[in-house]
């Protein structure tokens, strides 16, 4: 089912910021050489969501088109956080790379579509998914080793 | 995508709040007051007493002389106060106005937004409410104005916003050191109590602000009573204009009455369509279409290719909106408010097939997301081929009907906008700045939007209106609002 409001666009955010820090949570816990640095992205994802619902909650009036601001298929974005049993930590690094371009992806999309919706939400957007590009460099630049 | 929570979980009969408290009224008059998707019952209102509202104004009267002189800064505190409480509680109140209302979720929310705005702009009154000053208007003389509370004003609430509606007018009431009544529609009160106990959370003392259940009788007293200094109204042109207007007048009450619409939405042909969509889409069918702001009349402008590329565009929109319960956050419509809406509205629609327009999207059996009776849900409705004339193309069915009409060139499209009685807010779509500044000009409207669905004006500018939209002089919100609320004093002081 494909997402038009901006009350479950804000909801499915929230859902992709929370799952995935969960992910680097467990992640944190499983090598704790980084964990640290898991665990800052972890804290990281929790303040995107509030920074996402203070923008959608400090402009939602009754005159935008907060209900019909976008057309989202959430399939493209969805991902997976279960590791591999035997998965070596350059397969999670790689595993956390994927999931992040994901929710870049998520992001860069739903700004565009979110024109509308006054500057506030897209710019909110198009910050969190520039946060994550810093991110990826970060995850690409540790080392692929076991802790 | 889940069903959030629902925010009401006990049926309870309502209290009136009166000088800082909870009263029960004596009414035996009790109404049901009902989820319009669910048809669940959320509440009961009693139809209050004469002796009730009387005593409403009263303790409104007698709270008056100690609030006026309640520094505007020390007023302006209790409004900080209550801002905080609003947003601690946004939706919490949101939610309440979902379930009694029938409205979508993210249109709750926009509602509590557009009401905590009016709080926020009010506080800024220690410099909304100065005056002015000139030295020696004469050898030694100087004269000044300053701008005085009246007493007591209230507000008669209309259901289609039910939280907002009367925070377009109390909080600058207040602020200004007036006290205030709000009598709550009796269709959907709830999230005027949730608002009434945060205000006395909020400190503000007792009386200065009280709300009274009840229906047409209970707005009569408030109309007749001698210490009402000012009344503001939402609702129908034949309510406001034949009674609340009239009543003010022969009362010598100071009167803000806004009253029906019938809002035509221009589309040039240099209009660009993918973008529009969205804000025609909420125009028409945003709150169910049940507001003064909606889109009724489509004006296309342009050739054929144009018009069917258009109207292809929005009947395909249309017909794809998720109708269900409001608390989906997938819903894009809700229920009408009431059955007896939803009647009135299928009611225009079989007029507007009698009149022989063309019903290209028909509503009147809707689909509905999700496991709900279909005793209030609609689905969207359009006709083509409406004319001005036409009791669809003229009056105010206040649904989620779409009347489309065609006009030869933009002078011909304001000539239609402007042969209607009402004037509340007309749109253009349009990538010419010269087309839009001439709608702007020509239009005769009160709110004009370009490129806008809903022309919902913000806090701190005047909620216009025009011919049979309003009736008054001074408009709700912004510096108009301040004026309304406030009597001008002018002193002239010489020194021997």
């Amino acid at each position: 089912m494909r997402l038009h409001t901006a009350s479950e666009t804000i909801s499915f955010a929230k859902e992709l910021e929370n799952k995935l820090a969960k992910f680097y949570e467990d992640l944190a816990k499983r090598y704790a050489k980084d964990g640290d640095v898991f665990l800052s992205f972890a804290k990281e994802n929790r303040k995107n969501v509030v920074q996402i619902e203070r923008a959608y909650y400090g402009v939602i009036t009754d005159a935008i088109e907060g209900c019909f601001a976008f057309d989202i298929n959430p399939d493209e974005y969805i991902f997976e956080t279960a590791l591999a049993e035997k998965a070596s930590y350059s397969d999670a690094l790689d595993k956390a790379v994927e999931m992040e371009e994901k929710i870049i992806k998520f992001y860069s999309d739903a700004a565009e579509q979110s024109k509308s919706l006054m500057a506030d939400v897209p710019r909110a957007f198009r910050m969190v998914a520039e946060k994550r590009n810093n991110r990826k460099l970060k995850l690409r630049s540790l080392p692929g080793k076991e802790g | 995508m889940a069903i959030l929570e629902e925010p009401i979980k006990e049926v309870r009969t309502l209290k009136n709040y009166i000088n800082g408290e909870w009263s029960e009224s004596k009414s035996e008059q009790i109404l049901n007051i009902v989820n319009p998707a669910t048809q669940k019952t959320l509440a009961q209102v009693p139809m209050s007493t004469k002796d009730e509202v009387n005593a409403a104004v009263e303790a409104a009267k007698e709270a008056f002389p100690e609030w006026r002189r309640t520094t505007p800064l020390a007023r302006a505190r209790c409004l900080f106060r209550l801002k905080e409480l609003l947003e601690e509680n946004f939706e919490e109140l949101s939610r309440v106005q979902t379930v009694e209302h029938g409205k979508t979720i993210d249109e709750s929310r926009g509602e509590t937004r557009r009401g905590i705005e009016m709080v926020e702009v009010a506080t800024g009154i220690p410099s909304l409410m100065m005056g002015y000053n000139l030295e020696d208007i004469a050898s030694g003389i100087d004269e000044y104005v300053v701008y005085q509370p009246l007493g007591v004003f209230c507000n008669i609430a209309p259901f289609n916003f039910p939280f907002m509606v009367p925070l377009w007018f109390s909080p600058f009431a207040l602020a200004t050191g007036n006290t205030f009544v709000v009598k709550p529609s009796p269709r959907d009160p709830i999230s005027q109590v949730k608002l009434a106990e945060l205000v006395d959370e909020a400190g503000f003392p007792p009386g200065v602000y009280n709300v009274v259940h009840g229906g047409a009788d209970a707005a009569s007293v408030l109309l007749e009573h001698p210490d009402i200094k000012g009344v503001t109204f939402v609702g129908t042109t034949e309510i406001g204009k034949n009674i609340v207007y009239k009543k003010c007048g022969e009362t010598g009450k100071r009167a803000i009455v806004q009253t029906a619409a019938k809002n035509f939405l221009v589309v040039m042909p240099d209009a660009n369509i993918e973008g529009s969509i969205p804000a025609l889409m909420t125009s028409f069918f945003g709150n169910t279409g049940q507001r003064c702001l909606s889109g009724a009349n489509l004006v296309i402008v342009g050739d054929d290719a144009f018009y069917n590329k258009l109207l292809e565009a929005f009947v395909d929109t249309a017909s794809k909106i998720r109708v269900g319960y409001g608390l989906d956050e997938s819903i894009q419509m809700g229920p009408m408010q009431s059955i007896d809406g939803k009647e009135r509205v299928t009611g225009y629609i079989e007029k507007g097939i009698e009149e022989g327009a063309k019903l290209i999207l028909d509503g009147r059996k809707p689909k509905i997301i999700g496991d709900y009776p279909d005793t209030c849900f609609l689905n969207p409705t359009v006709f083509e081929g409406v004319t001005p004339d036409m009791i669809i193309g003229r009056e105010e069915i206040f649904g989620p009907v779409a009347s489309v009409m065609r006009a030869e060139n933009l002078d011909a499209a304001i000539e239609m906008a402007n042969s209607s009685n009402f004037g509340n807010a007309d749109s253009i779509f349009t990538a010419s700045g010269k087309a839009a500044r001439e709608f702007q000009y020509r239009i005769e409207s009160g709110n004009v939007g370009i490129n806008i669905g809903i022309v919902a004006p913000m806090a701190f500018f005047p909620f216009g209106g025009m011919k049979d939209s309003f009736f008054g002089s001074l408009h709700g919100q912004g510096r108009d609002a301040i004026r309304f609320f406030t009597e001008s004093k002018v002193v002239i002081q010489r020194w021997l």
